[in-house]
């Protein structure tokens, strides 16, 4: 877990880094698109603070000006879906809703994304003293369980206790504060979190072979909780390799018995020949006279 | 005279050549012949395509458990590159805890334990190569390019698309189960059927073509800035 408060040394170095690749003419050579091909994490982005108002988010690549994704009037309690980022180091910012993109941003952190890994960004706190959070997320289960990580994002209840069915998941998590991730019995669950005074039930399907991050919000007068699905494989994998998906109809036949008798036949035609010449010469060679 | 005995003594080496040629041929066929009628009767499956167990018990209770609420159940699967139009079956494990595959080789199957098409993980569908005298509805998968589309229609008749990333061939032993099933963080499809060589002997093929492919085409954050 880290936490990167404002600098705007970065901001001001990423200015300098983007006005030299501008005078290069070396700009936009990231890919909008990736595939599976390219080596590339995921970048999720969050709003968790429930005193800032709604913000607009900014990713960068490090040093290239112009914005990858942006998203606009982001609310307290909203995560976008992951974004396919190829591996390399970002920039997130968060500048009040609608400020001109090439205003200050309020907020930055750098982040290092890796291949196949993923990551929440969220902004987190009461608003003075807001940071941006990046928080490493799971994409694996041990099979037969869910995996399932809680986030304390409610600031009216500073301690906050979490169960997932019989399965404590959080004790006295104070605010702005997130779990690992822990392995819980798979299925439908009742999940329980409570405050001092406001407390919240939730039913939720937690299959095995998924990864779930749990988001403890304020809303007016009580609690809410938000299932968020960080990564989902299949619920059973099956046994024994691939699948026998096919029957042979279309590959080179073996050869059949009727090709053997064929071979047989000609064979013996030849055979035959062979043995009518070779007598014929004998006659030749011996004539009677 | 001289001449006429000339040429025979020449025609007398080639008559014998060609008789002995000709016994081997014969004796190969024979060889063949009896070979075949040897491993013919411990030879493959015979008839239509053999029956799988219909899932039943563990993968049954798991289908019926999978409901994830708010993205419906496939039903067809159209892939333009292909010429692929089928519906889709469902899909549990067999009585030995391998994947079921469709009873029919002409349609797809999707396991229903693996995500809906659409929703956040890999949903995976199964099809044949061939059966035992014609193509199957996957003949064609392992010619599918990076970039090629796969629509799959949901029971409330909406499509979700699918780009395909990458398509490879593993033998059996090999066969990359995480990859294929393993979680993911988005939603994506993983297309399954035979390929590589086929084992007379078993009456299987001895590897699987997967095709790989990510969902796009959903609302995306604006780009820009």
């Amino acid at each position: 877990m880290k936490h990167v408060r404002l600098t705007s040394a970065l901001s001001a170095f990423r200015h300098v880094l983007a006005a030299c690749a501008l005078s290069l003419g070396l700009l936009s050579i990231a890919a909008p698109a990736t595939s599976a091909a390219t080596p590339a994490g995921w970048l999720r982005l969050a709003h968790l603070s429930p005193n800032t108002p709604a913000v607009d988010v900014y990713l960068y690549a490090f040093g290239n000006s112009h914005a990858r994704v942006v998203l606009h009037h982001v609310s307290y309690g909203t995560v976008s879906p992951y974004l396919p980022a190829p591996a390399g180091v970002y920039t997130v910012a968060m500048r009040p809703a609608g400020a001109a993109s090439s205003s200050a941003p309020v907020l930055s952190t750098a982040v290092h994304v890796h291949a196949a890994d993923a990551y929440t960004v969220a902004g987190m706190g009461p608003a003075k003293g807001l940071r941006l959070q990046v928080l490493k997320d799971r994409l694996t289960s041990p099979p037969g369980h869910a995996m399932v990580r809680v986030i304390q994002a409610s600031m009216r209840e500073h301690l906050v206790t979490i169960r997932a069915g019989t399965d404590l998941i959080g004790k006295n998590l104070a605010f702005a504060t997130a779990t690992s991730y822990q392995a819980v019995s798979h299925g439908r669950l009742t999940v329980r979190a409570a405050g001092e005074t406001e407390h919240a039930l939730s039913t939720l399907t937690l299959d095995s072979g998924t990864i779930h991050t749990l988001v403890v919000l304020d809303e007016p007068g009580h609690l809410r909780i938000d299932n968020l699905t960080d990564a989902a494989g299949s619920k059973f994998q099956p046994d024994g390799g691939g699948p026998a998906t096919g029957l042979g109809g279309t590959a080179p036949p073996r050869a059949s018995s009727m090709t053997w008798l064929a071979f047989i036949a000609a064979g013996l035609l030849l055979a035959m020949t062979g043995l009518i010449r070779f007598r014929r010469g004998r006659r030749t060679e011996f004539p009677m006279r | 005279m001289t001449r006429g005995r000339h040429a025979a003594r020449a025609s007398r080496p080639a008559g014998l050549r060609t008789l002995l040629a000709g016994s081997l041929v014969a004796l190969g066929g024979l060889t063949g012949l009896a070979l075949n009628m040897w491993t013919g009767a411990s030879a493959g499956p015979a008839g239509p395509v053999p029956h799988v167990a219909a899932p039943r018990g563990r993968a049954a209770a798991l289908a019926s458990a999978s409901q994830s609420g708010r993205v419906p159940a496939p039903l067809f699967l159209v892939i333009p590159a292909i010429g692929v139009r089928t519906r889709l079956v469902q899909l549990g494990t067999a009585g030995d805890g391998t994947l079921e595959v469709p009873q029919h080789a002409d349609v797809a199957g999707w396991y229903t334990a693996s995500a809906r098409p659409g929703a956040i993980g890999p949903a995976v569908i199964a099809g044949h190569v061939d059966s035992l005298t014609t193509r199957g509805v996957f003949f064609l998968l392992r010619s599918l390019r990076p970039g090629d589309l796969v629509y799959v229609v949901r029971a409330d008749v909406s499509v979700v698309r699918f780009a395909i990333t990458a398509v490879k061939l593993y033998p059996k032993a090999g066969f990359p189960a995480a990859a294929v099933y393993g979680p993911v963080p988005y939603a994506a499809i993983r297309l399954i059927t035979c390929g590589g060589t086929f084992d007379h002997s078993t009456g299987h093929y001895l590897s699987n073509v997967v095709a790989f492919g990510d969902q796009v085409g959903r609302a995306k954050p604006r780009p820009g800035g």
